[in-house]
């Protein structure tokens, strides 16, 4: 079926036609998802902040002003969710030995080097991720996941341009750092 | 500093690849919809439009009634203005009201107790009255 745009369905939910929150739900779910797995890291609990999101969503669709697009208030109200869920639920800080040491610790049964190598990369960055600040993967995740630009991303996250930019300048060199790390201690595993 | 954040750039792009998003699982749609379902969450428009439009609407109706009256009520007799309210507002006299502290220092103690009480007794009442006027919704 086309869809015929947020705004539609959206009337349509506000006139009282609730089935049709499931087209905007099915459009914006892997976005949503995705956002809260990037920032807390963990698939159960990025698919309970996405649903909570959306039911968050859900109940404020009154109050909509249509100023941004869908997308963006989306966001804004995962990236909070998913933020406040992170602040309740503080891990223990990762260590460099949690981390295989080996592209070839991602070699499945019907995968090849170059698919392990990536999943290996993928793997990397996710843990490099849970290194950072809740509010740095965010940023990280707008920035290179959905490929946001500053002016964007301030929309969403109310942070002014400028820091956005610092703190996603701090947010990278630490992500470099710790992927250097682990970068040696896979020379020093093959040596 | 633009340099290095270029080279930093350019070094986190081989680790990321932004189209490899993570997927939301499947039924995840549905199960929002039985969520939304079950927990009826309800659509917050109705509620704060009432709740928004209370306040200003009784606002705006006594000051509109407040310069009516101004402009409908004639003027006095001795009035040499056109405009009755203009006459109404230069015939204004403050009288401010002369407060005898005294008396409060003739009570004794269990008096000013009891007129304490009375008087908190009061502003509460008056506070929870507001308060459901304003909060109905809540």
């Amino acid at each position: 079926m086309d869809y015929k745009g947020d705004i539609h369905y959206i009337e349509q939910v506000v006139a009282g036609k609730s089935n049709a929150f499931s087209y905007i739900v099915d459009r914006h779910k892997d976005k949503a998802y995705n956002l809260a797995f990037r920032i807390c890291g963990n698939r159960e609990e990025a698919e309970e902040i996405a649903q909570d999101s959306f039911l968050k969503a859900y109940g404020s669709l009154g109050g909509f002003k249509m100023k941004s697009s869908f997308a963006t208030w989306l966001y804004r109200i995962v990236y909070n969710t998913a933020i406040s869920h992170v602040r309740i639920k503080k891990k223990g800080v990762l260590s460099l030995e949690d981390f295989p040491a080996d592209a070839t610790d991602f070699i499945g049964n019907n995968t090849s080097e170059e698919e392990a190598e990536n999943e290996y990369k993928s793997s990397l960055i996710n843990f490099a991720m849970q290194k950072i600040t809740e509010e740095e993967r965010g940023l990280i995740s707008f920035y290179y996941y959905e490929e946001m630009n500053t002016e964007e991303i301030s929309d969403v996250t109310g942070i002014s341009k400028s820091n956005i930019k610092v703190k996603l300048f701090r947010a990278r060199q630490k992500m470099l750092e710790i992927i250097e790390k682990v970068e040696k201690k896979k020379l020093i595993y093959h040596e | 500093m633009n340099s290095q954040k270029k080279n930093q750039e350019d070094l986190l792009r081989q680790y990321i690849n932004p189209e490899r998003i993570e997927k939301a699982p499947e039924g995840f749609t549905s199960k929002v919809m039985t969520r939304i379902q079950i927990e009826t969450v309800p659509l917050k428009a109705a509620g704060r439009l009432r709740n928004i439009s209370f306040v200003p609407v009784i606002s705006v109706s006594v000051t509109i009634l407040l310069i009516l009256a101004a402009v409908i009520i004639p003027g006095s007799k001795t009035g040499s203005s056109v405009f009755p309210a203009a006459d109404l507002i230069k015939n204004i006299k403050v009288y401010l009201p002369e407060i005898d502290l005294t008396s409060i220092f003739r009570f004794n103690l269990p008096a000013l107790i009891m007129y304490l009480f009375i008087g908190i007794l009061l502003l509460t009442i008056f506070d929870r009255a507001l308060n459901m006027l304003f909060h109905r919704g809540k």
